[in-house]
């Protein structure tokens, strides 16, 4: 392909040269976003590694349209809600799943023992501990908000809700972690 | 302690314990590999596809009831994707430990 033709079609907001392009902007700036994400909703890297790679791959393939509906939008909350819906599912697999004697041998990472990822001071081991007793919107909005800064209006539409009843979300969140952490 | 200067050490203590992860660096190759792997089986498939139409398999490819074969192409293309991706992760999670010593015994000991 010609310098100029390559040129021409970077620049074309439909051409599949440029829709790569962008998609390629969107996977390097919020690659660890969504690895974040991953890593404190599943506790351990190598299932994170996974639902990263899956996260992106769906991306992927609805990019198109993400992009064309987003009308001009960050498509982090878009990626994030992905994200979150391979969590979930993760989950939902692994409750149903028995796992066979044999491989009970290598005890597989709870999924919710966040608390590993924190190594030395016992004041955030305890934070830890306690958004383990949070609901899990509850904890996800937390993760959102200062894992990946994310503001309410970005998380209200990675999770699917209203900013004010995200607000109350994450309000509640942080009121009932408070008394966790003075209860102990 | 006022109920704000709590609320604002426990923020500061969720951001100090809710840290930004870095993903490792092969995650990176990994993830393009894979995604260019898919686009490049799906304009493999359509391609080959093209280059074998007469004038006439072109002409009829303009009524919709023929389009099933490129959507098929594409499906394979994602099939593909998903593939390598299963491939991937079955590598990854080979046994290791005590399941795998059994195995290696079993091997060993019944080499068929």
């Amino acid at each position: 392909m010609s310098a100029a033709k390559e040129e021409s079609e970077a620049a074309d907001p439909g051409s599949k040269a440029e829709l790569d392009r962008a998609f390629e902007e969107l996977y390097r700036a919020h690659l660890r976003d969504v690895y974040s994400y991953s890593y404190y909703r599943v506790g351990n890297h190598h299932d994170a590694e996974d639902l990263t790679e899956q996260a992106f791959l769906q991306a992927y393939r609805h990019f198109e349209r993400a992009r064309r509906e987003s009308d001009g939008r960050p498509l982090r909350p878009w990626l994030i809600r992905i994200a979150h819906n391979l969590a979930s599912n993760y989950h939902r697999d692994r409750a149903r799943r028995p796992e066979a004697a044999l491989e009970a041998v290598e005890p597989p990472a709870d999924p919710h023992r966040t608390e590993q990822i924190v190594e030395g001071r016992e004041e955030l081991r305890l934070v830890m501990q306690r958004l383990e007793r949070l609901s899990d919107d509850r904890r996800e909005a937390l993760i959102m908000r200062f894992a990946l800064g994310m503001s309410n209006r970005e998380i209200a539409r990675a999770l699917g809700r209203t900013d004010g009843a995200t607000k109350v979300l994450i309000h509640r969140a942080i009121k009932q972690l408070e008394e966790e952490m003075s209860g102990t | 302690m006022s109920e704000e200067t709590g609320h604002l050490q426990l923020e500061a203590l969720l951001s100090d314990a809710l840290r930004p992860i870095e993903p490792p660096e092969d995650l990176v190759s990994r993830v393009e590999s894979t995604l260019t792997a898919i686009t490049e089986q799906a304009a493999a498939e359509l391609s080959s596809w093209a280059e074998e139409l007469s004038e006439g398999e072109r002409e009829a490819l303009r009524d919709p009831r023929n389009w099933v074969r490129p959507v098929a192409a594409v499906a394979v293309g994602t099939v593909a994707g998903g593939a390598l991706v299963l491939v991937g992760m079955r590598r990854r999670r080979r046994p290791t430990g005590l399941r795998a010593t059994a195995e290696n015994v079993l091997k060993t000991v019944r080499p068929d």
